[in-house]
């Protein structure tokens, strides 16, 4: 009969990992309890759901052009600011800048009918003309991350005149090129009936996309190694922060979703300068201002595919395209941006305003 | 008289109809004694009855179609996922049997696992199946809708696309509202010069 030999290694391992998930519940906070978000700041303005934050300054002197970040459409602004040690807020106010953010807030039923229009010509065109009268300034820089970063886009295209400089980090711009999983559902997808029956895209619908990136990676090794690290604390307490703040994805008002899908994914209209917002054209010709775009080599949510041409686009003659060996949060919040990532951009930017 | 009984369509159709004819033959044959007894507004809600028969007739037809897409969904995921564990068995062999070959068969298992269903996902197949499930639940949801407008309607409520004009009206007045503003702006701007 042949003997059954068992490595003591191996069942060592599933032992701790028996006691870790025990152990967890007394060890680690509830994940909705988490706290994210330290760094200060003031509600500035406010219109409807979006508010306008000013972040607190953490340095004695400050830049004079103020930066106005414009954050995603999908999930919260949070991730700015998701730990005091990778803070992208926080590094910025650190360097000396005066900075503002644009919190979208959560769309609910009566919001259905709000679109790009409303979004970059009224909410941002607000939040600008605050700004400009609150600094005594004529012109904002424009920072916009993913999906905020095509609105950025899309109204420095059609305000020119308002903005110093435009920072394109990781933006939503040639759906076609883009290899994501993502836009292979946004292709074929039937947003007219979606829209028309439901109203605004339920946050369910956005979980279901996040799911089948990377399943196996986020879905099974991610908590593993989770479990395996209880008695990590710092690493408990950031994978706890990440994983609500993922959670925490408001609804997308139905019409920016539709002229979304249908505008970048579907007919791809904003880099063949045909898309059109509250009746005037979006020429990415007229970003005449310095621009930098910011994009990561690793991104599995907006490939650098679809972000680069913005970068060749532009009728801008002080453009920047640099490309980081990172994922799409990674560029944003992590070791890594706050070493290179930040110092490059306040740097970029110093130089600018 | 049609063969009802020839194929699935028709016995669908079969079925349809024959709900359809006793729902009318009902209304008909108690309209009268309905008439006499609901004298408000309940009278609504049974001479909306044939509404109501005839949208859960339609979702039946729709939930056949809605399966199919979800059998096809679940067909994809499992063929996929049988694809995958006979490509890790075939390297399972070639791992050490000790503690690094678990780290190592972890590693291989995640990663063959996470190609298998990256390439399932970017897939036109699939997008096209999903794609598919998911109009036909919306086209349920449109059933629902409807079902519920009736119901509505007949306890003297709103309907869905009642509050959705008072949503466009509120909407509209507000792209008034800020047009009017930014124009007094403008003015008070050149005012100024």
């Amino acid at each position: 009969m042949p003997e059954n030999k068992f490595d003591v290694k191996i069942i060592g391992e599933f032992l701790n990992l028996g006691r870790s998930l025990a152990e967890a519940p007394m060890k680690v906070s509830v994940p909705h309890e988490v706290k994210i978000g330290s760094t200060q700041f003031d509600v500035a303005y406010k219109e409807d759901k979006m508010r306008l934050l000013h972040f607190k300054p953490l340095t004695s002197k400050q830049i004079k052009t103020p930066l106005l970040i414009s954050y995603a459409i999908v999930n919260r602004y949070h991730i700015f600011d998701i730990d005091p040690k990778k803070s992208w807020i926080r590094n910025l106010l650190e360097q000396g800048f005066d900075l503002y953010l644009i919190d979208w807030g959560t769309p609910s039923k009566i919001d259905k009918f709000l679109g790009f229009n409303e979004y970059v010509n009224g909410y941002m065109d607000n939040c600008m003309d605050f700004i400009c009268d609150e600094s005594d300034v004529d012109k904002v820089s424009i920072q916009g991350y993913c999906t905020g970063g095509t609105l950025a886009t899309v109204y420095s295209s059609l305000h020119p005149e308002r903005v110093k400089n435009l920072i394109a980090t990781a933006p939503v711009i040639d759906g076609w090129k883009d290899t994501t999983v993502m836009s292979n559902i946004a292709k074929y997808f039937d947003v007219d009936k979606l829209v028309d029956t439901v109203g605004n895209m339920p946050p369910e619908f956005i979980y279901y996309c996040f799911s089948i990136l990377k399943p196996f990676e986020q879905g099974v090794e991610k908590y593993l190694k989770f479990f395996k690290n209880i008695d990590d604390e710092k690493f408990v307490d950031m994978f706890l922060k990440i994983e609500k703040w993922v959670d925490e994805t408001p609804p997308i008002p139905g019409e920016l979703f539709r002229q979304w899908i249908k505008g970048i994914y579907q007919d791809n209209l904003l880099i063949q300068n045909k898309m059109s917002v509250g009746g005037r054209l979006v020429s990415l010709e007229n970003l005449n201002m310095p621009i930098f775009t910011q994009v990561a080599v690793g991104d599995h949510l907006v490939s650098p595919e679809c972000s680069m041409p913005l970068h060749y686009a532009v009728s801008s003659t002080d453009k920047t395209l640099k490309l980081y060996p990172t994922g799409h949060v990674g560029m944003i919040a992590s070791s890594f941006s706050q070493k290179t990532v930040l110092p490059e951009l306040g740097k970029w930017l110093k130089e600018r305003s | 008289m049609n063969n009802y009984m020839e194929n699935d369509s028709s016995i669908i159709d079969y079925y349809k109809k024959t709900a359809m004819f006793w729902s009318d033959m009902i209304a008909m044959m108690s309209s009268k004694p309905t008439t006499l007894t609901s004298v408000g507004p309940l009278r609504t809600l049974s001479s909306n009855l044939k509404k109501i028969t005839a949208e859960l007739t339609e979702a039946n037809k729709e939930i056949v179609e809605f399966n199919n897409f979800l059998i096809e969904y679940y067909k994809q995921l499992a063929d996929t996922w049988s694809t995958a564990q006979k490509e890790v068995m075939s390297k399972a062999s070639e791992l050490p049997q000790n503690e690094e070959g678990t780290e190592a068969y972890k590693r291989v298992w995640i990663d063959i696992f996470e190609n298998n269903f990256t390439g399932l996902f970017d897939s036109r197949k699939f997008s096209e199946n999903y794609n598919g499930l998911i109009s036909k639940e919306l086209e349920l949801l449109k059933r629902w809708n409807a079902v519920t407008d009736v119901m509505l309607k007949s306890a003297n409520l709103p309907t869905k696309q009642e509050i959705d004009e008072v949503y466009e009206e509120i909407h509209n007045l507000k792209n008034r509202i800020f047009k009017l503003e930014l124009d007094k702006k403008k003015a008070e701007k050149n005012a100024r010069k």
